[in-house]
């Protein structure tokens, strides 16, 4: 290995969250690693048929990976299985699809986000033990949230500046937080007070508070994402008709 | 050059080496290319019963009378079929997804034709069908829906097993394979 080759070089625990043909037998690979945060690698000869990568790319599973270069994209020199954790079956993938679509529309590239790469940790390994899935995907939502630089206002009623009561009704505007209204009131997303308590405290073992949390979290994403559908949802809903 | 290129496994060097070949030696030759990828494009269309390419409206496969149609085996591509074929241990017949869900490129139940899907394994022939996508995740995700969708209308369905490959020793599977082979054990049987 060249003396270049070998200061550009880094290892790192990572996730694929995703991969593209490239040239005629390469991939590129989406990568969110621990201390290099969300990069795009190329997998040389990873669509040859015996390549060692090939079955070891895949998504949902942490990785040992090996990499060198310093333009936009960086060249894989090794993935390893790092294991520890079942594979993810049936509806968790699409779970984990969506997951995936979120961290490559919302993060920044080549930031490090170490906490959120715990709590990603946390979700594939809860997906891929749990049969409920919904508290998992609220709470990786949150989190997300808040490393892109968007801490939910929980606790607060934005308009009256008090606390929110549990027994009062709220909306959410995206941009500032829960506002207080009057239980006749018109259009718009309805939460219990409770529900934004809960969220606040990840809590999500009632009902209610899973139903209004989804509703509210689609809500902020989709603010976030400046209304662009994400494919995974669109492709959710389709199989549920099915 | 820049047509030949198209193809997979060609690349810049071996689409010049071939046009040069074609135009300078062999003429002939790249006019009877010309024509046959011409022909193809013009009668080779999919399958009426199992999506694959075909020159019919039925391919060989679904016009033998020697398959047995209570069975219907689902594969991503035509090349997942002949790999099936080719053990010689299948006697069923097929359906053919032309792909898998991949959520993340925008490929969902529509693209692959699962109401085709439906239709077919629905329509009174068929008492199992076995899911044959790959152990990817997108392959298993095709592989759930398709059980969710048919297991409702009172179809079999099952999913081809995974492991060891036949010959393999355990220091020399990867972890994967290995750590899904342990979580997927089944009893010795004692017979
Ligand atoms: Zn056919």
């Amino acid at each position: 290995m060249s003396e270049r080759r070998a200061r550009d070089r880094a290892v790192d625990e990572g996730y694929v969250l995703h991969t593209y043909p490239y040239r005629e037998t390469s991939l590129l690979v989406e990568i969110y690693a621990r201390g290099a945060g969300r990069m795009t690698l190329v997998a040389r000869g990873a669509r040859r048929p015996r390549s060692a990568m090939r079955g070891v790319l895949i998504a949902f599973q942490p990785l040992q990976l090996s990499w060198y270069g310093s333009g936009e994209v960086r060249t894989l020199i090794r993935a390893e299985w790092i294991g520890g954790q079942p594979l993810l079956q049936g509806a968790a993938l699409l779970c984990g699809f969506y997951l995936n679509e979120l961290l490559l529309r919302l993060l920044p590239r080549e930031d490090p986000h170490e906490k959120l790469f715990d709590r990603y940790g946390e979700a594939m390994r809860g997906l891929a033990s749990e049969a409920v899935t919904g508290p998992i995907l609220r709470s990786f939502e949150k989190s997300l949230l808040r490393e892109i630089g968007y801490a939910m206002v929980l606790e607060r009623d934005v308009a009256g500046d008090c606390g929110i009561d549990p027994a009062k009704t709220y909306t959410y505007d995206p941009e500032k937080g829960p506002l207080e209204v009057s239980a006749v009131a018109s259009a718009g997303m309805k939460l219990a007070g409770q529900t934004l308590l809960d969220i606040a405290r990840d809590d999500f073992s009632s009902a209610v508070t899973q139903q209004q949390a989804k509703l509210l979290m689609r809500l902020l994403i989709n603010h976030r994402l400046e209304y662009q559908p994400l494919k995974s949802r669109r492709i959710f809903q389709e199989l549920m008709e099915l | 050059m820049d047509a030949l290129r198209c193809m997979p496994g060609v690349g810049p060097k071996a689409a010049q080496r071939a046009a040069f070949h074609l135009l300078q030696y062999d003429r002939p030759g790249a006019q009877r290319l010309a024509s046959a990828l011409g022909r193809a494009l013009q009668t080779i269309r999919r399958c009426a019963r199992c999506n694959s390419f075909t020159e019919e409206e039925l391919c060989a496969l679904c016009a033998s009378a020697k398959r047995d149609p209570s069975l219907l085996c689902v594969v991503e591509t035509p090349a997942d079929l002949l790999m099936l074929e080719q053990t010689l241990a299948y006697n069923g017949l097929y359906f053919v997804l032309m792909g898998r869900l991949s959520p993340l490129d925008g490929i969902g139940p529509r693209e692959i034709g699962l109401d085709v899907l439906l239709e077919r394994a629905t329509d009174g022939a068929a008492r199992e069908v076995i899911v044959a996508t790959n152990f990817t995740n997108e392959g298993e995700a095709t592989a759930h829906y398709i059980g969710e969708m048919l297991r409702g209308r009172g179809i079999k369905v099952s999913r081809i097993a995974r492991g060891i490959p036949v010959g393999g020793e355990l220091e020399y599977v990867d972890t994967g394979t290995l750590a899904q082979a342990l979580v997927e054990r089944r009893p010795v049987s004692n017979a």
